[in-house]
């Protein structure tokens, strides 16, 4: 038995943040209410500590370890800093909103701190194994997140379900992987996509495994018919657990699906583009059209999710048209900005709610953005922009966004799937800008004056003027995109 | 600093100025918004002086600065192309935008927009900078539309007074159709191009002469001709050319500074500079220069009539600009380029300086424009008299003065031209000349000389600014040194930059490769031979016929307006037909509101009752409704809350692609 | 057929019938016992396969844990089970249908052709000498240890989740602080005012 000490060096962020979550689980121990702060400052310092050593420990070289079960490469630095940045935001958000209905409890901190290091090991995984403990990391982080605010019947309702379809969901993915396991007798992904590439798989059962491979993904991601949680819990959830799973978890699924179906069944792209094609189509399809019937603006949001995933994935089908794959690099790069893209809008979105909510009072009905500009013109012009992004209105980001993913989708030679995409964005169109016109024209219903610390309005602020800069200067990320991606590939 | 973050400079310093008064204008107060525009804009000429001297020392640069977008080869970027070309219109819009800042601190001094106006001038100036440094087209149209923008929105600076608001509308509705044509040229070019580059355009140059196109079937057409006249028509726009001109005289609601920075010296020159920068594609075309010959030469003439009969003091000015543009036009049409530029900045420098000097006379005034009612100011504004009549001097083309040698070299040009209608344009121009030292001089004496009748004006509250009217029968004043100060700093040009310019710009090979004309146009040619040098090109200059109609218009002037005042109205009432046309200016305005907005008006009734009642609101948007709400019903009836309707959809969907693939595999 | 074989089948029916009855049994009690044969009968498969540390894992913690944890739940709280089965017919024939299909569906892939002994042969009886629960504890601790790590975290997540929904100062609960007791003063509780006597 030979037995190598693995480099723990790659790892050394979720090293820390895992020491970090245990010394704050102790440290909460003590605490009396009063300082309860330490915690939230404690978790942020956990985050920017986190931050720097994820930039010291880049390498820019794909570095594995941990019996090949770890990977660090560029693209899963880039992807950490981001969910960093979102999940520091996040905090900063709900802060207020927390302390108002008594959920700022130690536990929500750590809960939001372990759900992290699950997208950390699912954003580094090289190995079906590690992807499956860090979903899973996530996911129960996640249920017990929504379910945090156990007096209110609409969460816990909203928790069981997503706890009993992500079971199942997990299971699909499970079994999904079993299969694969079967056909290539490897449970590496490097591994998967070696046995595959030399034939030696079975092509029957790696497709049979790849239908819940791709449906155990698209829970995960939320799209038609795998997306019916999203409404519920989005709506159930309180506001600030929206807001996270609205944000940085995607950005963990966007590298779950990438690193399983790109860097893993590469070979079989023709399989499940089709199968992400009608994913998406539907995705879009439906979001839109059931968004506009919506009252309440944190479900709106959550059709806007849906049908937002829908675009994302329509970057990811065109890497391989007809055998070729030198659009391959450019189309996942689309995706992958557009996920960062729908990351940020999704946090100012979600962040406006919060703005607006009271103690006792939730913002969340689209009735409550009424008359908007006359409380307060500022963050009624941050909210029109996050919106005017959304739905994809020329020199905001989420214009470029879709443009990006449209671009790579003709690239193919799918004109009719770009047409079909633009079609019901345009009809998407008309529930964002309801939000702009209630907001500019109509009298408000609620008049109390928006009270919020500095730093949410702060944030806030920049979050919306992000978008809009981001929008006049695309190519700041979309050059990041394609940089790591293809250090990464 | 090397010059490649030097060309940054140039634009982003007023930007940087603009922002800062705009944005904090209440924070910095009145007199930080002037000084930090001002700094803006005087560290925008100090650099663009560097770059000169760069440029003249043979580096010239074309490159990119920022990708914003690539998309399916096109790119959109912002990039700098630096070249002599580039240089003058800098150094002009520079040196008459800091000139203006200055002046604007005297003239806007009991303003509230003060910040406002400040921040609109300086915003202007560097979208004006963006526009001449563009190297592709898409920076020239953000330029293009951006100086429109800024114009329109200071035509409207006083925006309580209807007219205002009624001039800048007409301002932008107009500039509307002109940029239509520009935004064709534009998507032509792309489209056959594939590139927005002028490097890359020009160089694709003589493969679109060979091209044709069919506009109508059976009517081929010749591709660049297409290209060249539609982006002429967004020339014309701009550049206020019949029939499009009839924005000009109204923007003359707007303030003083702005008359003469934006609708005088930079702004409607953008199309000239546009052409000529675009010479490499003209050449191909005898049929646009031809275009624009003949458009040029209506405008040159027919506008200078309308001066002649006007009595507010800015229109008189105004109407003079149109027609100087129309000499630009017919230059450009001549294909002699350079001459257009070089009249460009001569004209630049002595019309900013009248305009200026208006403005001067009307601060000196109490806010009367009428110069009806001015007369004897010499006396009183000693200043603003002398730089006048150096200014109007250098427009009807006196030798030595600037405008003597740029005019004088576009009527040479176009008696050398033989472009079709260079004919036409020959006698327009050489008329012309009569006609504005008529007009020139009629303003002149009446507002300068002649007896005091500033204690006549008639109370009309519609035609002043809209402050202190209580001060009528006070006598005018010299103006305070920040105005006056520009008019000098103006007036030095005027008299000298034609003399000194004339042999590098026109005859030497200062524009080198920045301009090209075709060996078949060789006016130019033609007259290097005779040229010999500056002074005795004055010299000659006395005993031609420009001088003799401009001296004869001038003692006209003198004979009306000074000798026999009585004339003019004797005369109104002989031809009263012919004044009651001009008055009307041709009936445009008439022509435009009858013709085109009812028309548009009664086009949009129909489309409102027939498209947008019935086909959109009917069956698009009521019946997308509709379907959207099914759709939405449908939804909501299977998005339950029951859980195991959620996770029989999900079994569905695992179903759904099992069975799918099993079969496909 | 040999011994193992025939110890195999009967495991194996015991199993699937075992199962069925979990999912049929009317009595939830019934249906959680219905379970533990379940579990017993994978373990003796397991036991089989000569994997007796996970059969016999299987046995302790499903068995003797979660299962005797899971009989409480359901007996202490009543569940009625009949409003939870409202609809079962209704749905029934949609419901088999599709689960018929996929059945046969995953039959086809899964039988025999792939997944016979051809494709993954009998890995062959391993020594006497090997270990099975020494062989799993060194791979766990060596080359599995971040998954195994990982699989602790989840574990600490569960526990904190679950103190997190449910151990939290209700404000119903009346907990004595005997701190508080200890240090009450009179003045605390007792208030002496002088008032005039009252005459009738």
């Amino acid at each position: 038995m030979n037995f190598l000490m693995p480099d723990f060096y790659p790892a050394a962020a979720e090293i820390f943040l895992l020491a970090m979550a245990c010394v704050i689980l102790l440290l909460d121990l003590v605490l009396t209410q009063k300082q309860r702060w330490i915690i939230g400052l404690l978790t942020q310092a956990t985050l920017v500590g986190c931050a720097v050593i994820t930039i010291m420990t880049a390498s820019g070289q794909v570095v594995l370890t941990f019996s090949n079960m770890f990977v660090d490469d560029l693209f899963a630095d880039f992807l950490k800093l981001l969910v960093y940045f979102s999940v520091s935001v996040m905090l900063v958000y709900s802060r207020g909103y927390l302390a108002l209905r008594g959920l700022d409890k130690g536990e929500f901190y750590l809960l939001v701190l372990f759900a992290t290091l699950g997208m950390m090991v699912m954003i580094s995984a090289s190995h079906f194994l590690t992807i499956y403990l860090g979903l899973e990391l996530l996911s129960l982080s996640l249920y017990a997140l929504v379910a945090l605010d156990r007096d209110s019947a609409r969460a816990t309702e909203a928790a069981m379900k997503y706890f009993v379809l992500g079971a199942m969901a997990s299971g699909l993915l499970l079994y999904g992987m079993s299969m694969l396991y079967g056909a290539t007798g490897t449970l590496e992904i490097g591994g998967v996509a070696q046995a595959i590439y030399h034939g030696v798989a079975n092509k029957t059962v790696l497709v049979f495994g790849l239908v819940f491979v791709v449906s155990g993904l698209a829970f995960k991601l939320g799209v038609v018919p795998f997306h019916m949680w999203i409404p519920d819990v989005y709506q159930g959830a309180p506001t600030a657990v929206t807001l996270f799973i609205g944000s940085a978890p995607k950005l963990a699924a966007f590298a779950m699906t990438l690193r399983l179906l790109v860097y893993g069944l590469f070979e079989l792209a023709e399989q499940w583009q089709l199968m992400l094609m009608m994913l998406a189509v539907l995705s879009i399809a439906l979001g839109n059209l059931a968004a506009i019937a919506q009252s309440n603006l944190k479900r709106m949001l959550a059709y806007s999710t849906i049908s937002h995933m829908g675009y994302m994935l329509l970057g990811l089908i065109s890497g391989v048209a007809a055998g070729d794959r030198h659009f391959a690099l450019n189309a996942y790069s689309s995706a992958m900005y557009y996920t960062v893209s729908y990351v940020m809008m999704s946090l100012g979105a979600f962040g406006m709610i919060l703005l607006l909510s009271r103690a006792g009072f939730e913002a969340e009905n689209l009735d409550d953005f009424k008359g908007l500009n006359q409380r307060s013109p500022w963050f009624a012009a941050m909210m029109g922009m996050l919106m005017f992004s959304m739905a994809g209105v020329p020199f905001f980001v989420g214009f470029f966004a879709k443009f990006s993913v449209l671009l790579a989708v003709v690239d193919t030679g799918q004109v009719w799937l770009a047409v079909v995409a633009v079609f019901f964005s345009l009809i998407g169109a008309f529930y964002y800008l309801r939000v702009v016109k209630l907001m500019y024209f109509d009298q408000a219903i609620d008049t109390a004056p928006i009270k919020a610390n500095l730093d949410m309005r702060l944030l806030l602020s920049a979050n919306g003027l992000a978008v809009a800069l981001f929008g006049i200067f695309p190519q700041a990320i979309m050059s990041l995109c394609t940089f790591t991606l293809l250090r990464s590939l | 600093m090397d010059m490649h973050s030097l060309y940054l400079v140039v634009p982003l310093a007023p930007l940087a100025g603009a922002l800062l008064a705009g944005l904090f204008g209440k924070t910095i107060g009145r007199s930080g918004a002037h000084w930090v525009t001002i700094l803006g804009v005087a560290v925008a000429f100090a650099a663009s002086l560097a770059i000169f001297q760069d440029v003249q020392a043979g580096h010239s640069y074309n490159g990119s600065v920022y990708t914003w977008l690539e998309s399916g080869g096109l790119k959109l970027e912002v990039g700098f192309l630096i070249d002599p070309l580039t240089t003058v219109m800098m150094l002009v819009v520079s040196f008459v935008s800091l000139m203006v800042h200055i002046y604007t601190i005297g003239y806007m001094a009991e303003d509230p927009g003060y910040q406002r106006f400040f921040s609109y001038i300086s915003l202007f100036t560097f979208s004006m900078l963006m526009l001449v440094m563009a190297n592709n087209f898409v920076q020239l149209f953000f330029g293009w539309e951006a100086v429109g923008l800024v114009s329109y929105l200071l035509i409207g600076f006083w925006y309580t007074r209807p007219t205002a608001i009624h001039a800048n509308l007409k301002a932008f509705l107009v500039n509307r159709v002109g940029d239509f044509g520009f935004l064709l040229g534009i998507g032509l070019i792309a489209a056959y191009c594939g590139s927005l580059d002028y490097v890359q355009v020009f160089a694709k140059g003589p493969q679109l002469a060979s091209m044709s196109i069919e506009l109508f079937a059976g009517a081929p057409w010749m591709l660049v001709s297409v290209i060249c006249i539609c982006l002429f028509i967004g020339a014309m726009g701009k550049s206020a050319q019949f029939p499009l001109h009839v924005w000009l005289p109204d923007s003359m609601e707007g303030p003083t500074p702005i008359s003469a920075l934006i609708h005088a010296a930079t702004m409607v020159t953008a199309g000239i500079f546009m052409v000529s920068r675009m010479s490499p594609l003209f050449e191909l075309s005898e049929a646009a220069l031809s275009f624009v010959l003949v458009i040029g030469a209506i405008t040159a003439l027919f506008m200078g009539f309308l001066g002649m009969i006007q009595n507010d003091i800015k229109r008189v000015v105004a109407y003079s600009t149109l027609s100087q543009l129309g000499y630009m036009t017919v230059a450009l049409g001549a294909s002699a380029y350079s001459v257009a530029i070089f009249h460009l900045m001569t004209h630049a420098f002595f019309k900013a300086l009248l305009f200026l000097a208006a403005g001067s006379v009307i601060i000196g005034c109490h806010h009367n424009q009428d110069i009806r009612y001015m007369g004897g100011l010499k006396k009183h504004m000693p200043v603003t008299w002398l730089t006048s009549l150096v200014g109007s001097l250098a427009l009807i083309g006196f030798p030595f003065f600037a405008g003597f040698y740029s005019k004088d070299s576009i009527i040479e040009a176009v008696a050398l031209s033989h472009t079709p209608g260079a004919g036409f344009a020959y006698f327009a121009v050489i008329a012309g000349v009569f006609v504005t030292a008529f007009y020139s001089f009629r303003m002149y004496f009446l507002v300068f000389h002649g007896e005091e009748r500033y204690d006549q004006v008639p109370h009309d509250p519609a035609h002043h600014d809209q402050h202190h009217d209580a001060h009528h029968v006070q006598a005018p004043h010299e103006s305070p040194l920040v105005v006056w100060l520009p008019l000098v700093l103006l007036a030095i040009p005027s008299l000298v930059i034609g003399y000194l310019c004339i042999k590098p710009m026109l005859y030497g090979d200062y524009f080198a490769a920045a301009i090209v004309v075709g060996p078949e146009h060789h006016a130019l040619a033609h007259m290097k031979e005779e040229f010999h040098s500056s002074f005795l090109m004055a010299l000659h200059g006395f005993s031609q016929l420009p001088f003799i109609l401009a001296i004869s218009g001038v003692a006209l002037a003198w004979l009306f307006y000074l000798k026999r005042p009585d004339l003019p109205a004797s005369i109104k009432k002989t031809f009263q037909p012919i004044y009651t046309l001009l008055d009307n200016k041709y009936y445009f305005d008439k022509f435009n509101e009858w013709f085109f907005a009812g028309g548009a008006r009664l086009l949009g009734r129909g489309l409102w009752k027939a498209g947008d009642q019935v086909l959109i609101d009917g069956v698009l948007v009521n019946g997308s409704a509709k379907l959207v709400g099914w759709v939405s019903a449908l939804v909501r009836l299977y998005q339950s809350g029951q859980i195991y309707r959620y996770a029989f959809s999900m079994i569905i969907g695992v179903f759904v692609l099992l069975t799918l693939w099993m079969h496909r595999v | 057929m040999d011994f193992k074989s025939a110890v195999f089948y009967f495991l194996a029916t015991v199993l699937v019938l075992a199962s069925l009855r979990v999912i049929t049994a009317r009595n939830p009690v019934h249906a959680a016992l219905f379970l533990v044969l379940a579990f017993f009968s994978a373990g003796g498969i397991w036991m089989l396969l000569q994997a007796e540390f996970l059969a016999i894992v299987l046995v302790m913690v499903y068995v003797g844990a979660v299962m005797v944890l899971f009989l409480f739940v359901v007996m202490m709280l009543d569940i009625n089970l009949e409003r939870l089965r409202q609809g079962f017919w209704s749905y029934l024939p949609l419901g088999a249908t599709i689960g018929l299909l996929m059945t046969l569906e995953m039959a086809l892939v899964l039988a025999g052709r792939y997944y016979g002994l051809e494709a993954m042969p009998d890995p062959g009886a391993s020594g006497a000498g090997v270990n099975n629960t020494k062989e799993l504890g060194r791979l766990l601790f060596t080359d599995y240890v971040y998954p195994f790590e990982l699989a602790s975290v989840i574990l600490l997540v569960a526990i904190v989740a679950a103190v997190a929904l449910t151990k939290r100062p209700r404000k119903e609960s009346k907990a004595q602080n005997a701190a508080a007791q200890i240090a009450v003063r009179r003045n605390d509780r007792l208030r002496i005012v002088s008032m005039p006597s009252e005459k009738e």
